[in-house]
Protein backbone atom coordinates (compact mmCIF):
# COMPACT_ATOMS: atom_id res chain seq x y z
CA UNK A 1 0.00 0.00 0.00
CA UNK A 2 2.79 2.45 0.86
CA UNK A 3 4.52 1.73 -2.46
CA UNK A 4 1.25 2.10 -4.37
CA UNK A 5 0.44 5.43 -2.72
CA UNK A 6 3.89 6.79 -3.54
CA UNK A 7 3.86 5.56 -7.13
CA UNK A 8 0.45 7.17 -7.66
CA UNK A 9 1.81 10.58 -6.72
CA UNK A 10 0.35 11.19 -3.28
CA UNK A 11 2.12 13.96 -1.40
CA UNK A 12 0.14 14.55 1.78
CA UNK A 13 -1.21 12.06 4.32
CA UNK A 14 -3.59 13.11 7.09
CA UNK A 15 -4.58 10.50 9.60
CA UNK A 16 -5.82 9.57 13.00
CA UNK A 17 -3.59 6.85 14.45
CA UNK A 18 -4.88 3.32 13.94
CA UNK A 19 -3.56 -0.09 14.84
CA UNK A 20 -4.28 -1.73 11.50
CA UNK A 21 -2.79 1.14 9.48
CA UNK A 22 0.10 1.74 11.87
CA UNK A 23 2.68 -0.10 9.76
CA UNK A 24 1.52 1.71 6.63
CA UNK A 25 1.83 5.07 8.40
CA UNK A 26 5.29 4.16 9.68
CA UNK A 27 6.44 3.31 6.15
CA UNK A 28 5.01 6.55 4.78
CA UNK A 29 6.65 8.54 7.60
CA UNK A 30 9.99 6.87 6.92
CA UNK A 31 9.81 7.84 3.25
CA UNK A 32 10.42 11.45 4.26
CA UNK A 33 9.02 12.90 1.03
CA UNK A 34 5.42 13.00 2.19
CA UNK A 35 3.77 15.66 4.34
CA UNK A 36 2.41 13.62 7.26
CA UNK A 37 -0.25 15.18 9.50
CA UNK A 38 -1.54 13.45 12.60
CA UNK A 39 -4.94 15.02 13.29
CA UNK A 40 -7.01 14.96 16.46
CA UNK A 41 -10.15 13.88 14.64
CA UNK A 42 -11.06 12.49 11.24
CA UNK A 43 -13.12 15.53 10.23
CA UNK A 44 -10.06 17.67 10.86
CA UNK A 45 -7.84 15.32 8.83
CA UNK A 46 -10.27 15.49 5.93
CA UNK A 47 -10.33 19.30 6.02
CA UNK A 48 -6.52 19.41 6.08
CA UNK A 49 -6.46 17.37 2.86
CA UNK A 50 -9.01 19.72 1.30
CA UNK A 51 -6.67 22.61 2.09
CA UNK A 52 -3.78 20.59 0.70
CA UNK A 53 -5.69 20.03 -2.54
CA UNK A 54 -6.37 23.78 -2.85
CA UNK A 55 -2.59 24.10 -2.61
CA UNK A 56 -2.08 21.52 -5.36
CA UNK A 57 -1.24 18.42 -3.28
CA UNK A 58 -2.73 14.96 -3.73
CA UNK A 59 -3.85 13.62 -0.39
CA UNK A 60 -4.71 10.41 1.41
CA UNK A 61 -6.87 10.16 4.52
CA UNK A 62 -6.01 7.16 6.69
CA UNK A 63 -8.39 6.22 9.48
CA UNK A 64 -10.32 3.38 11.00
CA UNK A 65 -13.94 2.78 10.10
CA UNK A 66 -15.36 4.57 13.11
CA UNK A 67 -13.76 7.77 11.81
CA UNK A 68 -16.16 7.76 8.90
CA UNK A 69 -18.87 8.86 11.31
CA UNK A 70 -16.71 11.70 12.59
CA UNK A 71 -15.96 12.98 9.11
CA UNK A 72 -19.35 13.07 7.42
CA UNK A 73 -20.21 16.77 7.67
CA UNK A 74 -16.84 17.82 6.28
CA UNK A 75 -17.11 15.11 3.63
CA UNK A 76 -20.38 16.71 2.53
CA UNK A 77 -19.76 20.42 3.14
CA UNK A 78 -16.20 20.52 1.81
CA UNK A 79 -15.18 17.51 -0.25
CA UNK A 80 -18.39 16.74 -2.10
CA UNK A 81 -19.76 20.28 -2.01
CA UNK A 82 -16.60 21.74 -3.58
CA UNK A 83 -15.68 18.62 -5.60
CA UNK A 84 -12.36 18.13 -3.85
CA UNK A 85 -10.81 14.72 -4.50
CA UNK A 86 -8.62 12.58 -2.25
CA UNK A 87 -8.24 8.94 -1.34
CA UNK A 88 -9.64 7.52 1.89
CA UNK A 89 -7.92 4.41 3.21
CA UNK A 90 -10.15 2.98 5.91
CA UNK A 91 -9.47 -0.01 8.10
CA UNK A 92 -12.67 -1.87 8.61
CA UNK A 93 -14.33 -2.09 12.02
CA UNK A 94 -17.59 -3.67 13.08
CA UNK A 95 -17.56 -6.36 10.41
CA UNK A 96 -16.17 -9.92 10.19
CA UNK A 97 -14.23 -10.73 13.35
CA UNK A 98 -15.29 -7.67 15.37
CA UNK A 99 -15.02 -8.23 19.12
CA UNK A 100 -16.35 -4.88 20.35
CA UNK A 101 -20.15 -4.60 20.24
CA UNK A 102 -20.20 -0.82 20.11
CA UNK A 103 -18.08 -0.82 16.93
CA UNK A 104 -20.71 -2.88 15.14
CA UNK A 105 -23.42 -0.26 14.47
CA UNK A 106 -21.24 2.04 12.35
CA UNK A 107 -19.49 -0.87 10.65
CA UNK A 108 -22.85 -2.31 9.72
CA UNK A 109 -24.06 1.06 8.43
CA UNK A 110 -20.88 2.02 6.55
CA UNK A 111 -21.73 0.48 3.14
CA UNK A 112 -25.08 2.26 3.11
CA UNK A 113 -23.51 5.51 4.32
CA UNK A 114 -21.17 5.44 1.32
CA UNK A 115 -24.09 4.63 -0.94
CA UNK A 116 -26.24 7.42 0.51
CA UNK A 117 -23.42 9.94 0.08
CA UNK A 118 -22.66 8.81 -3.46
CA UNK A 119 -19.08 8.07 -2.44
CA UNK A 120 -17.63 5.14 -4.36
CA UNK A 121 -16.05 2.58 -2.01
CA UNK A 122 -13.97 -0.45 -2.88
CA UNK A 123 -13.16 -3.28 -0.48
CA UNK A 124 -9.69 -4.77 -0.61
CA UNK A 125 -9.62 -8.41 0.50
CA UNK A 126 -6.35 -9.72 -0.97
CA UNK A 127 -2.85 -8.17 -1.07
CA UNK A 128 -2.57 -8.57 -4.84
CA UNK A 129 -5.59 -6.29 -5.28
CA UNK A 130 -3.87 -3.34 -3.61
CA UNK A 131 -1.81 -2.01 -6.52
CA UNK A 132 -4.55 -2.13 -9.19
CA UNK A 133 -7.23 -0.79 -6.86
CA UNK A 134 -5.09 2.13 -5.63
CA UNK A 135 -4.22 2.99 -9.23
CA UNK A 136 -7.83 2.75 -10.39
CA UNK A 137 -9.18 4.63 -7.38
CA UNK A 138 -6.64 7.41 -7.89
CA UNK A 139 -7.72 7.89 -11.50
CA UNK A 140 -11.36 7.78 -10.44
CA UNK A 141 -10.95 10.27 -7.58
CA UNK A 142 -8.85 12.84 -9.43
CA UNK A 143 -10.55 12.32 -12.76
CA UNK A 144 -13.99 12.52 -11.21
CA UNK A 145 -13.17 15.29 -8.75
CA UNK A 146 -14.53 13.47 -5.71
CA UNK A 147 -13.16 11.43 -2.81
CA UNK A 148 -12.98 7.66 -3.21
CA UNK A 149 -12.86 5.20 -0.31
CA UNK A 150 -10.74 2.07 -0.09
CA UNK A 151 -11.65 -0.26 2.74
CA UNK A 152 -9.00 -2.56 4.13
CA UNK A 153 -11.20 -5.52 5.03
CA UNK A 154 -10.60 -7.54 8.15
CA UNK A 155 -9.92 -10.49 5.81
CA UNK A 156 -6.93 -8.53 4.44
CA UNK A 157 -5.63 -7.04 7.66
CA UNK A 158 -6.66 -9.59 10.29
CA UNK A 159 -8.55 -6.78 11.99
CA UNK A 160 -7.85 -4.96 15.21
CA UNK A 161 -6.64 -6.94 18.18
CA UNK A 162 -7.72 -6.45 21.76
CA UNK A 163 -5.27 -4.23 23.64
CA UNK B 1 -14.86 47.33 16.09
CA UNK B 2 -17.29 45.42 13.93
CA UNK B 3 -16.19 42.52 11.79
CA UNK B 4 -16.87 44.47 8.59
CA UNK B 5 -14.72 47.36 9.83
CA UNK B 6 -12.02 44.87 10.78
CA UNK B 7 -12.01 43.24 7.34
CA UNK B 8 -12.02 46.63 5.59
CA UNK B 9 -8.97 47.58 7.66
CA UNK B 10 -7.18 44.28 7.03
CA UNK B 11 -7.70 43.83 3.28
CA UNK B 12 -5.16 46.47 2.16
CA UNK B 13 -2.53 44.81 4.38
CA UNK B 14 -2.89 41.36 2.86
CA UNK B 15 -1.18 41.70 -0.52
CA UNK B 16 -1.59 38.42 -2.40
CA UNK B 17 -2.12 36.33 0.74
CA UNK B 18 -4.67 33.53 0.48
CA UNK B 19 -7.66 34.24 2.73
CA UNK B 20 -10.04 31.50 3.86
CA UNK B 21 -13.31 32.67 5.40
CA UNK B 22 -15.37 30.72 7.88
CA UNK B 23 -18.93 29.93 6.86
CA UNK B 24 -21.62 32.50 7.59
CA UNK B 25 -20.84 36.05 8.55
CA UNK B 26 -17.09 35.85 7.90
CA UNK B 27 -17.79 34.83 4.32
CA UNK B 28 -20.44 37.56 3.92
CA UNK B 29 -18.32 40.31 5.46
CA UNK B 30 -15.17 39.31 3.57
CA UNK B 31 -17.08 39.57 0.30
CA UNK B 32 -18.64 42.88 1.40
CA UNK B 33 -15.28 44.29 2.47
CA UNK B 34 -13.76 43.44 -0.87
CA UNK B 35 -13.81 40.47 -3.19
CA UNK B 36 -10.41 39.40 -4.49
CA UNK B 37 -9.50 36.22 -6.36
CA UNK B 38 -7.37 35.03 -3.45
CA UNK B 39 -10.47 34.85 -1.20
CA UNK B 40 -11.96 31.43 -0.52
CA UNK B 41 -15.51 31.46 0.84
CA UNK B 42 -16.82 28.48 2.79
CA UNK B 43 -20.50 27.66 3.10
CA UNK B 44 -20.58 24.57 5.29
CA UNK B 45 -18.51 22.08 7.29
CA UNK B 46 -18.60 24.39 10.32
CA UNK B 47 -15.45 24.30 12.40
CA UNK B 48 -13.11 23.07 9.70
CA UNK B 49 -11.75 26.31 8.20
CA UNK B 50 -8.70 26.34 10.50
CA UNK B 51 -7.85 22.84 9.27
CA UNK B 52 -8.32 23.80 5.62
CA UNK B 53 -5.91 26.66 6.34
CA UNK B 54 -3.40 24.29 7.92
CA UNK B 55 -3.51 21.98 4.89
CA UNK B 56 -3.06 24.87 2.48
CA UNK B 57 -0.24 26.36 4.55
CA UNK B 58 1.59 23.01 4.58
CA UNK B 59 1.03 22.47 0.86
CA UNK B 60 2.18 25.97 -0.08
CA UNK B 61 4.98 27.18 2.20
CA UNK B 62 5.66 29.96 -0.32
CA UNK B 63 2.25 31.53 0.40
CA UNK B 64 0.88 33.43 3.42
CA UNK B 65 -2.38 31.80 4.46
CA UNK B 66 -4.85 33.85 6.49
CA UNK B 67 -7.80 32.09 8.13
CA UNK B 68 -10.80 34.17 9.23
CA UNK B 69 -12.41 31.92 11.84
CA UNK B 70 -15.33 32.38 14.22
CA UNK B 71 -15.56 31.69 17.94
CA UNK B 72 -18.37 29.17 17.60
CA UNK B 73 -16.57 27.43 14.78
CA UNK B 74 -13.23 27.22 16.55
CA UNK B 75 -14.98 25.86 19.64
CA UNK B 76 -16.12 23.01 17.37
CA UNK B 77 -12.55 22.20 16.32
CA UNK B 78 -10.28 23.10 19.24
CA UNK B 79 -8.17 20.09 18.31
CA UNK B 80 -7.01 21.98 15.24
CA UNK B 81 -5.06 24.34 17.52
CA UNK B 82 -3.11 21.39 18.89
CA UNK B 83 -2.46 20.09 15.38
CA UNK B 84 -1.31 23.53 14.15
CA UNK B 85 0.98 23.82 17.18
CA UNK B 86 2.45 20.39 16.44
CA UNK B 87 3.03 21.04 12.71
CA UNK B 88 4.13 24.68 13.17
CA UNK B 89 3.46 26.06 9.67
CA UNK B 90 5.32 29.39 9.77
CA UNK B 91 3.09 30.91 7.06
CA UNK B 92 -0.28 30.51 8.79
CA UNK B 93 -2.12 33.46 10.32
CA UNK B 94 -5.24 32.28 12.13
CA UNK B 95 -7.55 35.16 13.05
CA UNK B 96 -10.58 34.45 15.22
CA UNK B 97 -13.39 36.98 14.97
CA UNK B 98 -14.70 36.49 18.48
CA UNK B 99 -18.19 37.98 18.56
CA UNK B 100 -19.23 35.72 21.45
CA UNK B 101 -22.29 34.67 19.51
CA UNK B 102 -23.60 32.20 16.96
CA UNK B 103 -24.68 34.94 14.58
CA UNK B 104 -26.19 33.11 11.64
CA UNK B 105 -28.40 31.00 13.87
CA UNK B 106 -29.93 33.96 15.70
CA UNK B 107 -27.28 35.47 17.93
CA UNK B 108 -27.19 32.88 20.69
CA UNK B 109 -24.29 33.29 23.12
CA UNK B 110 -21.20 31.14 22.60
CA UNK B 111 -19.07 29.96 25.50
CA UNK B 112 -16.59 32.80 24.90
CA UNK B 113 -19.34 35.09 26.23
CA UNK B 114 -19.24 33.18 29.49
CA UNK B 115 -15.85 31.76 30.33
CA UNK B 116 -13.85 30.33 27.42
CA UNK B 117 -10.66 32.23 26.48
CA UNK B 118 -9.57 31.16 23.00
CA UNK B 119 -6.16 32.85 23.24
CA UNK B 120 -5.43 30.97 26.46
CA UNK B 121 -6.63 27.74 24.84
CA UNK B 122 -4.29 28.45 21.93
CA UNK B 123 -1.35 28.89 24.30
CA UNK B 124 -2.38 25.75 26.10
CA UNK B 125 -2.48 23.89 22.79
CA UNK B 126 1.18 24.79 22.35
CA UNK B 127 1.05 27.89 20.16
CA UNK B 128 3.68 30.46 21.04
CA UNK B 129 2.62 33.42 18.84
CA UNK B 130 -0.75 34.34 20.28
CA UNK B 131 -2.29 37.82 20.41
CA UNK B 132 -5.58 38.92 21.93
CA UNK B 133 -6.83 42.27 20.62
CA UNK B 134 -9.94 44.38 21.09
CA UNK B 135 -9.50 47.36 18.75
CA UNK B 136 -8.75 48.04 15.09
CA UNK B 137 -5.25 49.45 15.56
CA UNK B 138 -4.12 46.53 17.68
CA UNK B 139 -5.65 44.08 15.21
CA UNK B 140 -3.92 45.73 12.24
CA UNK B 141 -0.62 45.73 14.12
CA UNK B 142 -0.95 42.06 15.04
CA UNK B 143 -1.84 41.09 11.47
CA UNK B 144 1.06 43.09 10.04
CA UNK B 145 3.34 41.16 12.36
CA UNK B 146 1.66 37.88 11.44
CA UNK B 147 2.22 38.56 7.76
CA UNK B 148 5.85 39.57 8.22
CA UNK B 149 7.20 37.26 10.92
CA UNK B 150 7.28 33.47 11.10
CA UNK B 151 4.27 31.88 12.82
CA UNK B 152 1.99 30.10 13.14
CA UNK B 153 0.04 33.04 14.56
CA UNK B 154 -3.22 32.95 16.46
CA UNK B 155 -4.91 36.35 16.72
CA UNK B 156 -8.09 36.41 18.78
CA UNK B 157 -9.96 39.62 18.06
CA UNK B 158 -12.91 40.53 20.24
CA UNK B 159 -15.40 42.34 18.00
CA UNK B 160 -19.03 43.01 17.28
CA UNK B 161 -21.04 41.14 14.73
CA UNK B 162 -22.78 42.69 11.75
CA UNK B 163 -26.12 42.55 9.99
CA UNK B 164 -24.52 41.63 6.64
CA UNK B 165 -26.54 38.95 4.87
CA UNK B 166 -25.68 36.32 2.30
CA UNK B 167 -27.94 37.91 -0.27
CA UNK B 168 -25.20 39.66 -2.27
CA UNK B 169 -22.59 36.90 -2.00
CA UNK B 170 -22.50 34.57 -5.01
CA UNK B 171 -22.92 31.03 -3.69
CA UNK B 172 -20.94 29.02 -6.24
CA UNK B 173 -18.47 26.81 -4.39
CA UNK B 174 -17.12 24.80 -7.31
CA UNK B 175 -16.44 27.84 -9.48
CA UNK B 176 -14.85 29.55 -6.46
CA UNK B 177 -12.56 26.60 -5.89
CA UNK B 178 -11.14 26.76 -9.42
CA UNK B 179 -10.91 30.57 -9.34
CA UNK B 180 -9.10 30.51 -5.98
CA UNK B 181 -6.68 27.78 -7.04
CA UNK B 182 -5.84 29.65 -10.24
CA UNK B 183 -5.31 32.88 -8.27
CA UNK B 184 -2.82 31.26 -5.91
CA UNK B 185 -1.10 29.32 -8.69
CA UNK B 186 -2.18 25.77 -7.81
CA UNK B 187 -2.61 23.25 -10.56
CA UNK B 188 -4.87 20.81 -8.71
CA UNK B 189 -3.24 17.67 -10.11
Amino acid sequence: MAESLKSNGYQMVAYVPDEVADRLLQLLHRDGALTMVSATREEEALAILCGGFLGGKKGVLVMQGSGLGNSINALCGLAIGYQIPFLMVISERGRLGEFNSVQVPLGRAAPRIFEALGVQAFWINHPEEIAPIVEGATKLAFGGGLPVALILSTALSGGKTWR
Amino acid sequence: MTRLEAFQRLLPLLGRAAVLANLGKNTYDLFAAGHRPENFYTWGAMGTVSSVGLGLALARPDLRVVVLDGDGSLLMNLGSLATIAALRPSNLVHIVCDTQTYETTGGQASHTAVAADLAAIGRGAGLSHVEAVVDLDALAQAVRRGLAEPGPWLIVARMEGTATTASKVPRRPIYDKYRFMEAIGSTGR
